[in-house]
């Protein structure tokens, strides 16, 4: 049913060990993953909105650790904790590719080089279904042409540098799409195209979550994708969410100063040339040395002592507007 | 077994980084780094105590390398001669550190001399381009495709067998190489915007390319001569045993070895071959370390 | 593919004439000549000068260098390798009774270094910081530090002198010319000669896969669902290999030119051998033969290398 809540995620923290150092990357992330809509995530680069949608598909690398919270998926036979199933194990193995599936920012090298299309189309295929390698190719080259490459009997047959960007993602989008999963994680998949590419691959994800009533996970940097695309909105700040809900009301009544600030930031079409674009002041701190306390207070104009001190936790607004600010009740008020 | 050590490891960090104990290092980041890579330094302290040992031997021996004992033929290591004595009395420690004095220059001066040649022309001919670059490139391709051993060989019996000659063999047969390595270097430099702007300057070309370009090439320059040094080393090695490389008088480390070919040496008297063998392996081991070391520093894509 | 091959067999025509040319040059400007070496030193005081110059005219040793180097190469592509001053054997006989035996060592030190080394190297990779891969690594360093003929003597004092297992040197006793009798004098000098390449491949295959896992490609294969194995060997090792050939083949023409070593150690009647005495005593005829089969070979194997990539990799387009 369309609303149904297929993945749940509830105070996911998540630290990197690299260099020698303990990187706290994501701290108490909730959201939920809904059938038929688009979820969208947004926030600067380097705030943990990748490493989500890696903590999904556990696909973090080594040296790196679900420290605590939980990642439920509402599978047909039952709930299923995949923060629990072992790292690269056969449970997990199962889910990906035929019940969530991921594409990824740089098609190019998202693609292995030396093995044509079609022979990773197959791959996605042969590994979860039945089918003879004949059927995979049949099915391979109808869903080449379903996500809109031309000529895909021949295309089928080439290597992926042989393909122009947006053909690759469009590839890349078939290859998710072959076993038919119930989830979608798109990591920034239009970053890397020209606009007018990416306006026909947003056509193509937007009649997917229609037709097939998907649930999709959208990683952007982009206010403009969000406001586009997005059915629901979490805006994250250095690993926090800092705000989330309903798209439409969050864009048009942000009430955490972060997503105020970013929405101001953005040149807006028709105001003209003379209009004031305010960058956030500051910039965002080392991750190894994060604030005490809110992580944004640092750079935030309405700032209080009790900001720099403790983190502050989620409250819930009108129905699922969810905002991490204790000054948040003044600033609704103050509309 | 591996993956619980591997939590028990991020447990220490996660308390570590609580507690606030692991902030300082910023500053020292690449000391960190550099005693990180413990092997380029065990490498490098190997390397300058072989170096201290060979150009300083008369401190750490009384025996001279060509003294002759015949009264004490193969004697095995005593407390006279630590390392004993070979079929006409020479005492092998003696042979071994100022043998050693030899083999290094040989193998550090050739992969300079390669290098100075090889870069000079790679930094500008690659820089330049056109006719210059063809030709030597041509060049190049021609003294790679030329067999070494022959062209050793060749060189060797028209020069006379002498260190010198040797050297000179070395850098003959090791500038394309380096060249090369130069080259392909400037090629990426070159389209660097920073070039273009200088070119916009006006500046001269050679100017540009040796002053500009040189010095951002210089991290791959210097692993290629650590690697080129143990490489030189190893084939001077190989031509004394072969009897082709310095003659037999002057000792060096493959020298010593050519006795070895003897089998009742081979069989009896191992004091005389098998310490300088193993010597010239650890020495270049060393260097394998420290160039290895040099190349994760100068790679900043390389994480802890 | 075709043309390309075609073309650059065309190329080295041009490239082997220079080199040969430069190699007679090499052998002019060399003191003396091969009648110095024909008389031993002690019968030299009886032989007068017009003797040995009289011997000059009729190897043909007097006539002026341009000519003959125009009658080698002439004799060369009719087929007639000329024959050694020093035996008056002919060179194509001589070559005939030690190319195989050369030939036979390198292939087997290649087979075994290129299986064993990757073998191992893929092994270290996947098992990253365990104690077999640190063991293996300081195996790998040890193994290309080491002197090829340090480690054949080495070998030599272990398994011929103190265990007594095989037989000291040589290709076969007399008699013995079957492969199963020939293989005891083979081993030794195969294993050496492929256990010190296989230290090299090992390690470059190891950081050559390590390198292809850190790939996107790879996070992608496993956001498919796809089994470890396949991702680490059939994504990851794939792309891998195409280095590692590389590597295997620049050190094809080592194989013969560097057998040079092995082959003084274990007294292995091969070209190597042949090629140090005909270097001593000036045999032009022989020198020249083995030089020019030696160039070819580093020519044509570059070639090779060029076609492989090419059939590897997809994205390699050969221009």
């Amino acid at each position: 049913m369309e609303g149904d809540t297929i993945i749940e995620v509830k105070d996911l923290s998540v630290n990197f060990y690299t260099n020698l150092r303990c990187n706290k990357a994501l701290r108490n992330v909730s959201f939920n993953l809904k059938k038929g809509r688009i979820l969208g995530f947004v926030g600067e680069s380097g705030c943990g909105k990748s490493v989500t949608a890696n903590s999904i598909m556990r696909l973090l690398p080594e040296l790196s650790r679900i420290e605590n919270g939980s990642i439920t998926f509402n599978s047909d036979k039952g709930p299923i904790r995949i923060d629990k199933l072992p790292k690269n194990g056969s449970e997990i193995r199962k889910l990906r590719g035929s019940d969530i599936a991921m594409i990824f920012q740089d098609p190019m090298t998202a693609l292995n080089p030396v093995f044509t299309v079609g022979y990773q189309l197959n791959e996605m295929l042969l590994t979860h279904t039945d089918m003879s390698k004949k059927e995979a190719t049949k099915k391979s080259i109808e869903l080449l042409a379903d996500m809109g490459v031309p000529a895909p009997e021949e295309r089928f047959y080439e290597y992926p540098h042989e393909y122009s960007g947006g053909m690759r993602q469009r590839a890349m989008i078939a290859m998710a799409m072959a076993c038919e999963p119930k989830v979608l994680l798109a990591d920034e998949p239009t970053t890397a195209l020209d606009v007018t590419i990416q306006a026909q691959i947003f056509e193509l994800m937007l009649k997917l979550r229609d037709e097939k009533q998907m649930a999709m996970m959208l990683i952007t940097h982009d206010m403009g994708v969000i406001a586009e695309m997005a059915d629901d909105v979490v805006v994250m700040y250095m690993g926090n969410v800092v705000e989330s809900g309903d798209a439409v009301e969050v864009l048009t009544n942000p009430i955490h100063p972060y997503t105020k600030a970013l929405l101001d930031s953005i040149p807006v079409l028709g105001r003209g040339k003379n209009q004031k674009l305010e960058p956030i002041k500051g910039s965002t701190p080392d991750p190894f040395d994060r604030p005490k306390g809110c992580q944004f207070a640092p750079r935030c104009d309405y700032a209080t002592q009790i900001c720099l001190e403790e983190m502050p936790k989620e409250v819930l607004f009108n129905k699922d507007h969810k905002v991490c600010c204790f000054r948040c009740k003044e600033f609704n008020n103050g509309k | 077994m591996r993956k619980k050590s591997l939590s028990k490891k991020m447990d220490t960090l996660l308390y570590k980084e609580n507690k606030g104990l692991l902030k300082s290092s910023n500053k020292s980041r690449v000391l960190r780094k550099i005693l990180a890579n413990k092997l380029a330094v065990v490498g490098a302290i190997i390397f300058i105590l072989m170096v201290i040992l060979c150009y300083g031997a008369p401190l750490f021996t009384d025996y001279s390398p060509t003294a002759i004992d015949l009264r004490n033929r193969l004697v095995p290591p005593n407390s006279t001669h630590i390392l004993g004595t070979d079929k006409i009395g020479h005492d092998m420690w003696a042979r071994i550190l100022y043998g050693g004095r030899i083999s290094i220059f040989i193998g550090f001066g050739s992969a300079v001399g390669a290098a100075l040649i090889g870069v000079s022309l790679g930094t500008y001919a690659g820089y330049r381009g056109g006719m210059l670059d063809s030709v030597v490139m041509k060049f190049s391709e021609i003294m790679m495709s030329f067999p070494q051993i022959i062209l050793v060989s060749i060189i060797v019996a028209i020069t006379g067998q002498s260190l010198w000659n040797l050297i000179f063999i070395f850098i003959l047969t090791g500038w394309p190489g380096m060249y090369r390595m130069a080259r392909s270097q400037m090629l990426s430099i070159r389209e660097e915007e920073y070039i273009q702007a200088l070119q916009a300057f006006g500046i001269k070309k050679s100017i540009i390319a040796f002053k500009h370009m040189l010095p951002n090439a210089i991290g791959p320059i210097f692993v290629n001569i650590t690697l080129s040094t143990a490489m030189f080393i190893l084939q001077e090695s190989s031509l004394s045993f072969l009897g082709l490389g310095v003659p037999m008088e002057v000792a060096t480390w493959g020298n010593i070895i050519n006795v070895a070919q003897d089998l009742t040496i081979l069989r009896e008297a191992l004091w005389v071959w098998l310490p300088a063998g193993i010597v010239i392996t650890v020495f270049v081991m060393a260097i394998n370390f420290i160039g290895d070391g040099l190349r994760d520093a100068a790679d900043p894509t390389q994480v802890g | 593919m075709l043309n390309y091959i075609l073309r650059k067999l065309l190329g080295l025509i041009p490239m082997t004439l220079i080199i040969s040319f430069m190699m007679f040059v090499g052998i002019e400007l060399m003191p003396g000549d091969a009648v110095d070496y024909l008389i031993p030193p002690d019968a030299l005081s009886t032989v007068s000068a017009e003797e040995l110059d009289a011997m000059r005219l009729e190897l043909g040793l007097k006539d002026p260098f341009l000519v003959r180097y125009g009658n080698w190469l002439v004799d060369l592509v009719h087929g007639d390798f000329g024959y050694s001053i020093q035996s008056g054997v002919p060179v194509k006989d001589l070559l005939a009774k030690t190319i195989p035996a050369t030939l036979e060592l390198s292939i087997a030190a290649l087979i075994f270094s290129t299986i064993f080394g990757s073998f191992l190297g893929v092994i270290s990779a996947l098992h990253k910081g365990s104690i077999g891969d640190n063991t293996l690594t300081v195996f790998g360093m040890v193994g290309v530090a080491i002197p090829q003929f340090l480690f054949g003597l080495i070998m030599i004092l272990l398994f011929v002198f103190k265990l007594n297992w095989l037989p000291v040197g040589g290709r076969m006793f007399p008699g013995n010319t079957q492969f199963y009798q020939r293989l005891n004098h083979l081993i030794l000098p195969a294993v050496t000669l492929g256990l010190s390449m296989a230290a090299g491949v090992m390690r470059y295959s190891r950081s050559s896969l390590l390198d292809s896992l850190n790939k996107d490609y790879i996070k992608t294969a496993r956001s498919k669902g796809l089994s470890e194995w396949r991702v680490n060997l059939i994504h990851g090792l794939r792309v891998a290999m195409t280095p590692v050939v590389v590597l295997v083949g620049f050190r094809l023409p080592m194989l013969i030119g560097g057998s040079v070593v092995i082959e003084q150690v274990f007294q292995w009647p091969g070209v190597g051998q042949l090629f140090v005495k005909s270097i001593r005593s000036q045999n032009t005829p022989v020198f020249m033969m083995i030089a020019f089969f030696d160039v070819i070979v580093v020519l044509l194997s570059s070639i090779l290398v060029d076609v492989v990539t090419a059939l590897l990799d997809p994205r390699v387009k050969l221009s």
